[in-house]
Order: C-alpha cells, then structure tokens, then sequence
C-alpha cells in the first residue's frame, strides 16, 4: 500500500470508529445549548410525563405523543399515514437526537400537532433526556 | 378445385370411407385457441386486475395462432384452405333454404354456414387482439404500442375491445349451436371430428396434395413474417412508454415528505394542488408537516413542474379530477374512492397497510407513478398470514 492511500484508509477508519462518539458529542451539544436557555435541570420524570400524557391544545387527532409513539419508547411505532417509526429511546435507534436540524424540526412540528404550540427548551431537554436514559 | 370437390360430394352416395379432413395443424389449432380464448374470457371478464399478464400472454398466443391459420389457409391441407370453403352468395343463400326445411346438403369439410361463422370468428378475434393491444399501450403504458398510442385512445379502445368481446361470446355461442344442429342433422359427430380429424364420407376425392411441400412454405412464410415483424416490434418495443416523461430525481423530496408516508409521485395531483399544500403545511392532514421556507419553495417549484398535467398516465390522467371539498386529497377523488370502493375499511386498518394513503403496501410500484395493475397485491396481516 503506498503511503497516501494507506494514510487515507488509516483516517477512514478512525472517522468510522468515532462516528458514535460524534453523534454522542452532538447530542451533547444540543443538550448543553437546550440547558441554557431552560436555566434548570432537565428531569427523565418530567420527560417522561411530557410524553404519556393527554394534551389539550394541539390537533384533535395527535393529542398525545403515544398516538404514533406508541406508550413505550422502546418500541416501533407508526405514523398516522402508517409508515413505521423507529424507537424513540436512544437504546434502541442509535442516531438519535444527534442532527441539530432535525431535532429542531421534529420539535416544531410535533409540539405544534400536540400541544398547539412549540416546545419550550426544559420541555424539549426533559424529553431527550428521558430517552437517553431508557 | 372446389368447385370439383363440392360437385364430388354432393354426388349420390357410393362408397362409404373415413377420410381425414382436419389435419393435425387445424385441430391442435382449433384446440389451443379454445384454451386461449378460455384464458382470456376467464381473465378479462371475471379476473382480477393483477391477472393482467395472463389475459395480456393468452392475447399474444390467439394472436399467433390466428397469424400461423391465416398462412395455412392459403397453403394448408385442402380442406383448411380458404379457398376451399369460399362460397358463391347463390350457394350460400340455396344451403341457408335448405337448411330452413331440414336438410342441408352435405359437405365433407365446412358448409356454407360453418364458413361464414369461421371467417367471422377470425375477423373478430383479430379485433380484439389489436384493439386489446391498444388498449394495453394507451392504458397501462405497456406492451408493443407503449410508446405511440397516448392516453384517451387507450380508453376509447377498451370500449371497442369490451364490445367485440360480448361480441365474441355470441359467436361462440352460434357456433357451439351451429356444431350440434350440424352434427344433428348430417350424423357426423362434428366435435369428435376437430379430435379425430376424420369423417365418415362418400367422397373419393383424390386431392394430390404434398404434406411436405405444405409444411415447408408455411413454415417460410411464417419465418418471413415473423423475422420482418419481428423488426418492427423490437423497435416499437424500444420506444418509451409515452405517457411518463422523465423527471429529475429530488432526494430532498424523497426525505422531507417521505418521512411520515411514502412521498407520493408528483403525478397524482395537478400542479395547483401542490401549490396549495405546500402553502399548508401548518395544517396538513390533521398534522404540523411545516418546513423551512426555502426548502419548501424549492420542493413545491419542483412538485408543480412535475405534476399530473405533464403526465399521461392511467392514475394521472383519471387522478386530475379532484373532490372540490378537498382539492389537496388523493384518496378522496372520485376515481380512487371508486377504484377502492370494494376494499374493507379493516384491511386498510391492517398493521401491514395503516392507512389509504399508503399506497406502496398495495402497489408496488407506486414510486414510479405507473400503478400497473400486475403491481397490486394486498398485503396480509401477520395473524392472518398464520391462520
Ligand atoms: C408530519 C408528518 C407528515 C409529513 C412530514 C408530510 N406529510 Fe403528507 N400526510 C401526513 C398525514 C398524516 C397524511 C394523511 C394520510 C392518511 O390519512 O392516510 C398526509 C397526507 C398527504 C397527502 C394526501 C394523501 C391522501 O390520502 O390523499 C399528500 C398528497 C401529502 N401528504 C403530501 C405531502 C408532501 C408533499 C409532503 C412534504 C412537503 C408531506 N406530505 C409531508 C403526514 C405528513
Ligand atoms: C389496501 C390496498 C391499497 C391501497 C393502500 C391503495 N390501493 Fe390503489 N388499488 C388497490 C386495488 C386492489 C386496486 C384494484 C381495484 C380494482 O380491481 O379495480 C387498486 C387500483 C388502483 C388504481 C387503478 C389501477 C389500474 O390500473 O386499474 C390506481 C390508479 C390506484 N389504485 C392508486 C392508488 C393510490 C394513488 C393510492 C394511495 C393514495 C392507492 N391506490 C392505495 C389497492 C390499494
């Protein structure tokens, strides 16, 4: 092997081994921004409550994260138009919350469709929060 | 030479010998295209939508068949020539008489009526085979004539197709009375005939015919014909399907609006509709599917370049009309409520399906827009697939 491509296969593989540890800083990230707009700690309790209950406010037919979620994280759940959804607990689908985009996306979206508004930042903490500790 | 042999039969009675008057080509013909027709009648009238390859392949073979019996008509076996069973009006108006009284003069091969009712089941099932093959090129963007016949020809032709068919069965109906009355009235047992392919007769007709010679120029004819065909159909075949253009890929699209369901093909709703789901996004089906507003300009330019106006497609074509109620609805149009009407509510319920506008669980190939009806299978439920 000449060297460049050697040195090119080297890196490759080191980006490969680190690719969990990327998405782990990431998350880290969007936690630790999320942490300072909320000012308190984020609670896996509180998170968890966010998630089972029965919102008033947002759209009559996703009135509660579990309506595509299914009641447990760790399971496969299913949009309203029934395409699969993979687990929401960080155990089971490895890349979540770990593309700041896409967290914020989601959040806006389906804050709105449940609650009816968004999601402030202790809300949206206590969530990943509770998922990441599953 | 017919005028001979009709004299030679209608002779007094002599000798009473077996002769063969249907040679094997004829009756493996006339068998394989009772099969056929079978197929096709079976499939077209009673079957399913995803049966369409065996109606569309029992076509092709009626086809073939009819071509292979128009060649040995002109070179076949005396009796299964045409110019055998050609008669005057006068001959054909003195049997039509004499059969009204009761007793119709005897002929070895066809009579003057059974010719008639051959030549117009040939004439009609070479109809239904173009007209089908139309209506496969229009409609389904499929088969030879995928790529020159548009839309609306396709469906004016299904009805031409559907008559001839009714048309058809009338035929056959004629002739299966034709065979018995015949059989009834002459003695031959007509039906063992087209198996044996002799007949009892009084005719010492001495046909100097060479079997050899006759397979030999059917067969050259046959391989002209197909080889020269042959040229046109592969180049028909080539040209592509005229209804569906081509359309840059947008993975954009296929992960912003693929994530909740498979992101619909953009042919399935006129450009205006786009427009205006794409300015609704805040309020989509019951759901918050907001986007940020570039990537959402840029997905809806493309949606309406490509909409269903550009399309000439089954779906799209019939997808155009929509339910003023709801202008942004698919499954709510009046030609997917009626080309579903006869599904169950539960089977959409099914964890396998989860919804109408789940398209992908029934159509397999409804990322391409084409909707072919070979594609449709109904998923099971994984209970059900126990059971
Ligand atoms: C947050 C989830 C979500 C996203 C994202 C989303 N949709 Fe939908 N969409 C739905 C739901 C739910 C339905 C209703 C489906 C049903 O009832 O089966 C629907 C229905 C539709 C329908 C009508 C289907 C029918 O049943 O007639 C179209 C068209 C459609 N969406 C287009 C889009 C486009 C284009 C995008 C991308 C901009 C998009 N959707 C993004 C959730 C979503
Ligand atoms: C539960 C399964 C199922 C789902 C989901 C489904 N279809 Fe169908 N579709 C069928 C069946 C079955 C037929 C054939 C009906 C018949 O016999 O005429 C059909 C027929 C059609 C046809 C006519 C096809 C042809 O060539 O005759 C179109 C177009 C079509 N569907 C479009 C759609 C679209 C668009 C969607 C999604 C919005 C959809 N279908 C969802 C089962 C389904």
């Amino acid at each position: 092997m000449s060297k460049p491509v050697f040195m090119l296969a080297l890196t490759g593989l080191l980006v490969a081994s680190l690719a969990p540890v990327q998405a782990g800083s990431a998350r880290t990230s969007i936690l630790e921004k999320l942490q300072k707009e909320a000012g308190t700690a984020f609670s896996a309790e509180r998170g968890k409550i966010l998630f089972s209950s029965t919102h008033k406010g947002g759209k009559p037919k996703t009135n509660s994260c579990t309506v595509c979620h299914t009641k447990s994280p760790l399971k496969t759940g299913k949009t309203r138009a029934g395409k699969d959804i993979a687990p929401m607990a960080l155990s089971k689908t490895k890349d979540r919350y770990s593309d700041p985009k896409k967290v914020a996306k989601w959040f806006r979206r389906n804050c709105r469709s449940v609650l009816g508004r968004e999601c402030t930042a202790l809300e949206k903490g206590d969530f990943i929060t509770f998922m990441s500790n599953l | 030479m017919d005028n001979l042999l009709h004299n030679l039969e209608k002779s007094p009675v002599k000798d009473v010998r077996t002769v063969l008057v249907w040679d094997l080509f004829v009756r493996l013909f006339h068998w394989s295209l009772v099969i056929l027709v079978l197929i096709t009648g079976i499939t077209g009238f009673l079957g399913e939508e995803w049966w369409l390859d065996y109606h569309v392949w029992a076509g092709y073979g009626i086809g073939g068949l009819i071509l292979a019996r128009l060649i040995w008509g002109l070179v076949g076996s005396p009796y299964a020539r045409f110019s055998s069973f050609i008669f005057s009006r006068a001959e054909t108006l003195r049997f039509f008489k004499e059969l009204l009284r009761g007793r119709p003069s005897h002929y070895t091969g066809h009579n003057p009526a059974g010719a008639l009712m051959v030549f117009a089941l040939v004439f009609v099932l070479i109809s239904i085979t173009i007209s089908g093959l139309i209506v496969l090129g229009g409609q389904e963007n499929q088969g030879v004539l995928a790529g020159v016949v548009p839309y609306f020809v396709g469906e004016v032709f299904e009805e031409i197709h559907e008559v001839l068919s009714f048309l058809l069965l009338a035929l056959i109906g004629g002739h299966i009375i034709g065979v018995f009355v015949e059989s009834r009235l002459s003695g031959d047992n007509l039906v063992r005939s087209m198996v044996t392919g002799t007949k009892e007769s009084a005719s010492p007709d001495e046909f100097k015919h060479s079997k050899l010679k006759s397979a030999f120029v059917f067969l050259t004819v046959l391989a002209v014909i197909v080889g020269s065909g042959g040229w046109v159909y592969v180049a028909l075949a080539e040209l592509p399907p005229n209804g569906l253009i081509k359309m840059t890929v947008n993975k954009t699209y296929a992960t912003e609006c693929g994530d909740c369901h498979f992101a619909y093909h953009p042919s399935l709703l006129p450009a205006n509709s786009w427009h205006k789901l794409m300015t609704g996004l805040e309020e989509h089906f019951g759901e918050d599917a907001s986007l940020d507003k570039d990537v959402s300009k840029g997905l809806s330019d493309w949606l309406q370049k490509y909409a269903s106006e550009k399309w000439d497609t089954e779906a799209a074509n019939n997808l155009r009309q929509l339910d003023l109620k709801n202008l942004i609805s698919i499954t709510a149009t009046p030609y997917w409520k009626k080309r579903h009407s006869e599904i169950a509510k539960a089977v959409f319920a099914r964890k396998s399906i989860g919804s109408k506008g789940n398209c992908i669980a029934c159509h397999k190939d409804a990322r391409s827009g084409r909707f072919d009806d070979q594609q449709i299978s109904i998923p099971l439920n994984q209970k059900e697939k126990e059971i």
